[in-house]
């Protein structure tokens, strides 16, 4: 439930008028609605009461019309206007939501973004947000605005019929929904969550059996897989029977007490009819209030049949508060100095390693070298301020690393990772998303310098197309593609972690030296297992495990 | 044009009929108990008038009415109670059946419709006749009956409160086909734009870390929010309409009402002496036209808020029908685990040909002997691919026949000769279990030289967790190559007599592709028949025979 106040908060911040406004309409509608049932009904049994006695020429008829007509059009037009507001408001705080998702998703720590897959960040984005829009739509507000309107009923009520008729009316029905809708909300909360996680299930599994279903027929394997996938369906349907029956005993509860709750009223203003307490019309008017007051209730039915759903999906947007920014286009750097660096995984009990120290300027090349599961891979993550240290100081010119702005970090700072992506579209495409600005020969020329440029004026040049992940080229073309858009962003640190994996001994020259002839002034390390790379760099820093060792002079 | 979407229109409702056709049963009954409660409104209303007149000439007893007005009140609650059941059993019923049959259809067949979409369809989209059918279907019953035995009721008391009906009523559904068809158009703007915005994200969201590398985030960030912001606006199009139309019957039912009030309320001043037969209205009778006033409209209401309800109804019976009628070719057997079919491993095709979309792919007649090593050329889609997925009975040939071990291929054999082949496809794919149970599927055997023979133990020592490793849906974190040597590795596992590969060195680079010709060879040389289809000419030469397709 805090899940669904906090996505309700952020949406009132963002859009605070508009959502008061609205909700200042809903208050108006609903009031209009039940003004109008008991106006007209007042009306016909005070106009009936008169005209039994014979006063129809006396009775003031043209106020009452006149105010049935107005509160009929003015409900019209206020449901119109409230709906077009909120929801205006929430699709436009919800848009915002998705980019604030995004950034925080894209600032998120590495370990986290290994983990997720594109697809489930996608139904973040788009599925779970889009199962938000009934927090305020569909809760939060009606919920208020009933509120509102059944405390103002109550007034009324009160002046015209009595306190007992406000007192049964009103908190008859308030207190007598409270029980079923609190009831359904909390039942409901445990089936859905499985339901959607069977739902899910079924999708995931579904999905793998027709990929490899091709692949998985030779060995035999079809059926178990089949199984499966329709296993989840059953259990979710099991599931989704126990809510709709939720859902079945909630409308029943609230048709009933809407029954019991009218049918009081009329007995009520009869009897006080009958005493002389109440002149007939305003003896009716319970009654009527009754029927027009369960428009208040009988929407919620629906929120809570969607409760469940959403408070998972409010959980599973958490967003997480945006670091501090700093000014940009400030910083400069020229060295890189490391001093007493140690780096140890969560939960891990010996550290990757520890009081490490070097220190690298312009046009030098080291290589880090060592087993695999030294660090290498971790210690290029930690000067990319991917991985936090957990001991030690990196600093770039004369800031240490954590107080570097992001955008100035990333314009001097250049990690390829051993798994780069690629992704569909064009060559110039793939290399423009280094550098947006880059002309043609840029782009030819930092093709050349990967020794690709041949490659790619056979495939049919810059717009040649790439399918998904970079589907069409070689691992060795891919590897070399990610270089040269590396190379695009010019840094003033180049790190690349196996640069050359994949490649022949020769390209793996051509490439190294061609990377050294694009960005004289860089500073190059490299995480390196082959030859071919360690002979290039001007020196070599190996890596024992988790021992202490001087720097590298 | 019109025409055509038309005769479209009238083939997905069709579709539609058809698909509910098991459940027409359940449908009439829930529709009946839906319009009967909605129909003893007729009667509560009756009681609450009643009542309410009596307050008005104090004359009657009070207690009836009130008992009346509670007792049909909780009726209706349990005749709409009992209706939603049988609705959410007999939709349940339709949709898990069809998901069913896509499921088992899907199972066996060897190409169509993509993943992605297979899993749409039979999931999100199947979703969609449950709203039509607990919601739409129901409020076409209330519409068709309810409005009808008001009027009857409204012309009993009084002609003029059944004009006010006549008149109002038949407005409405003109101006809903009128909105209904801007609220089409506007949809369909709305789908576009999400289609859009899924695939500008899906990849770019695979590779955030790249892209927060290459200071590239804010610009990321920049085009979705405009994307974002488009679907805003298209999804504010469409509510408008849908807004919209619902105010306009809001407004029609709220001048009936309003109308039917004053009118009332003149003739039982005695202001107005006409619309009713000789006598003026009693008070009973004036209140009961108030109260039956926003049913009568209320069905109408019911029905378009679940217009839309209908439209996707009908797409998705749509979809499901040409998803139906689509050819599609079928794995022979049922690709379960069966035994090794006996004798020894010859291959036959004799004058095999078979369709592919418009072309007749035909082929020599073939004899390959157990233990011989071919490997299969010719240019991109002369249907090499085509022939292993043949041998495999992964297609039927259309004329001709294939001869396996001395047995037709035919269903009946499919699953035993299956179980002695080895299959390495061009694009692999795994399971998102772990790397062991990829290799194995769970039957015990050596695991260790079968990795040693396809060379990938190092692939396997650079995994986080070794064989426990999990991988997802196109092998996790594993190269092309990688992903390449563990399928090899699993059909080294399998200890096929028959190997069938898919250009098995292609995309790879040079020293990864010779470990997998090694590993070939090494199944060769333990007797295994090997059937390559390959473009490198260095792994045809290293086969004993060349087949030129």
């Amino acid at each position: 439930m805090s899940a669904l106040w906090r996505i309700f908060a952020l949406i009132w911040r963002d859009e605070r008028q508009a959502l008061l406004r609205g909700a200042l309409l809903g208050v108006l509608v609903l009031l209009a609605g039940v003004g109008l049932l008991a106006l007209s009904g007042w009306f016909i049994t005070a106009a009936a009461a008169a005209g039994v006695v014979g006063a129809g020429a006396v009775f003031d008829v043209f106020r009452p019309s006149a105010m049935v007509r107005f509160l009929a059009l003015g409900r019209t037009a206020a449901r119109y206007g409230e709906r077009v507001l909120t929801h205006d408001a929430t699709l436009r705080a919800l848009s915002s939501l998705r980019v604030r998702l995004l950034r925080a998703y894209a600032a998120a720590p590495h370990d986290r973004l290994v983990r997720l897959r594109g697809a489930q960040i996608l139904n973040r984005l788009m599925a779970d947000v889009d199962a938000l829009d009934g927090v305020p739509l569909r809760l939060i507000l009606p919920v208020l605005a009933g509120l509102v309107t059944q405390i103002v009923a109550f007034g009324v009520l009160w002046a015209l019929a009595g306190w007992r008729m406000a007192a049964w009316v009103t908190l008859g029905l308030v207190a007598g929904s409270l029980v079923p809708l609190i009831w359904a909300t909390m039942a409901a909360l445990k089936p859905s969550r499985r339901a959607e996680t069977a739902a899910q299930a079924f999708r995931t599994r579904l999905i793998e059996l027709v990929q490899t279903r091709s692949d998985l027929a030779v060995y035999g394997q079809l059926w178990p897989l089949r199984e499966g996938a329709l296993a989840a369906d059953a259990k979710r349907q099991i599931d989704r029977a126990v809510l709709d029956r939720i859902d079945r005993l909630t409308g029943f509860a609230l048709s009933v007490l809407g029954t019991f709750v009218a049918g009081g009223a009329l007995a009520l203003g009869m009897v006080l009819a009958q005493s002389g307490a109440v002149e007939p019309g305003y003896a009716a008017i319970g009654f009527f209030a009754a029927l027009a007051l369960m428009e208040t209730i009988a929407p919620l039915r629906r929120a809570v049949a969607e409760v469940g759903r959403m408070a998972q999906a409010a959980r599973r947007v958490q967003i997480e508060a945006p670091t501090a920014v700093m000014p940009e286009g400030t910083c400069w750097a020229d060295v890189l100095r490391i001093e007493g660096l140690g780096f140890q995984r969560d939960g891990a009990r010996t550290p990757v390693f520890c009081d490490l120290s070097l220190s690298i300027g312009p046009g030098e090349t080291l290589a880090i070298a060592g087993e695999s599961g030294a660090g290498k891979s971790t210690l290029l993550l930690l000067i990319a301020r991917e991985l936090t240290p957990t001991d030690g100081t990196i600093t770039f010119g004369m800031m240490p690393l954590q107080d570097w702005p992001e955008p100035d970090l990333r314009a001097q700072v250049m990690l390829v990772p051993q798994r780069a992506s690629l992704m569909a579209g064009s060559v110039r495409e793939a290399l423009r998303l280094a550098a947006p600005e880059a002309t043609n020969a840029d782009l030819w020329q930092a093709l050349d310098s990967v020794a690709l440029s041949t490659v790619i004026r056979a495939k049919g040049g810059l717009e040649a197309h790439l399918g998904p992940r970079g589907s069409g080229l070689s691992g060795g073309e891919a590897r070399r593609l990610v270089l040269a858009r590396a190379l695009l962003r010019r840094p003033a640190f180049l790190l690349l972690d196996e640069p050359t994996e994949g490649l022949d001994d020769d390209t793996a020259r051509k490439v190294l030296d061609g990377i050294r002839r694009h960005l004289p002034q860089a500073a190059i390390l490299t995480a390196s297992h082959r030859r071919v790379e360690t002979d290039w760099a001007d020196r070599v820093l190996t890596l024992p495990y988790g021992r202490t060792f001087a720097p590298p002079y | 044009m019109a025409v055509m979407a038309r005769q479209a229109a009238s083939a997905d409702a069709q579709a539609l009929v058809l698909l509910l056709q098991p459940i027409s049963a359940e449908l009439r009954l829930a529709s009946a108990l839906s319009v009967a409660s909605s129909l003893l409104w007729l009667v509560q209303a009756g009681c609450a008038a009643y009542g309410l007149a009596g307050i008005v000439t104090h004359g009657t007893n009070p207690w009836w009415p009130v008992a009346g007005f509670v007792l049909s009140g909780g009726l209706r609650a349990l005749a709409n109670y009992w209706s939603e059941g049988l609705l959410f059993t007999a939709s349940t019923r339709v949709v898990v059946q069809t998901r069913a049959d896509i499921v088992a259809r899907e199972t066996l067949a060897t190409e169509g419709l993509g993943a992605g979409a297979v899993a749409a369809l039979a999931g999100e989209k199947l979703d969609l006749l449950l709203p039509y059918i607990t919601r739409y279907a129901p409020a076409q019953a209330r519409v068709r009956a309810v409005p009808l035995a008001i009027l009857a009721v409204a012309f009993w008391y009084s002609w003029a409160v059944g004009a006010v009906f006549l008149i109002t009523g038949p407005l409405i559904p003109v101006f809903m086909a009128l909105v209904g068809m801007a609220a089409k158009e506007a949809s369909q703007r709305q789908m576009v734009e999400i289609g859009a915005l899924n695939d500008l994200l899906v990849e770019r969201l695979s590779a955030l870390i790249d892209i927060r590398l290459l200071g590239a985030s804010e610009a990321v960030a920049t085009c979705f929010a405009m994307g974002a912001d488009r679907l805003r606006a298209q999804t504010m199009a469409v509510l408008r309409v849908a807004f919209l139309s619902s105010t306009v019957l809001e407004l029609f039912s709220a001048i009936g009402v309003a109308m039917v009030a004053v009118y009332v309320g003149f003739d039982l001043l005695g202001l107005l002496s006409f619309g009713s037969y000789g006598a003026p209205l009693s008070p009973a009778a004036g209140i009961y036209l108030l109260l039956l006033a926003p049913e009568f409209y209320q069905p109408l209401r019911d029905l378009s808020a679940a217009w839309h309800d209908k439209s996707s109804a009908l797409a998705v019976a749509g979809e499901l029908a040409t998803w139906q009628a689509r050819e599609a070719s079928v794995l022979l057997g049922s690709g379960s685990n069966a035994a090794r079919l006996p004798g020894p491993a010859t291959i036959a095709l004799r004058s095999v040909a078979v369709r592919r979309g418009e072309r007749l792919v035909s082929y020599s007649d073939v004899l390959i002997a157990p233990g011989e090593k071919v490997a299969l050329i010719g240019e991109s889609g002369v249907g090499k691919t085509t022939l292993l997925r043949l041998l495999a009975g992964m297609l039927v040939p259309d004329q001709g026949c294939i001869t396996v071990a001395g047995h037709l291929l035919t269903k009946d054999v499919a699953d035993n000769w299956r179980a002695r082949l080895g299959w390495m496809p061009q694009a692999p794919q795994f399971q998102s279990g772990s790397l062991l149970h990829n290799l194995t599927f769970g039957r015990t055997g050596d695991v260790t030289s079968a990795l040693r023979l396809a060379a990938v133990e190092d692939v396997v020592a650079g995994l986080p967790h070794g064989l426990s490793t999990r991988l997802g849906e196109t092998g996790g974190g594993l190269s092309g190559g990688q992903a390449r040597r563990l399928t090899l590795a699993r059909a080294l596992f399998a200890a096929p007599d028959v190997m069938l590969a898919d250009e098995p060195t292609a995309d790879l680079d040079a020293a990864t592709a010779r470990k997998v010709v090694a590993g070939l060879m090494a199944l060769a040389d333990i007797g295994c028949t090997l059937i390559v289809a390959t473009h490198d000419a260095d792994l045809a030469a290293r086969m004993d025979r060349v087949i030129r397709l």
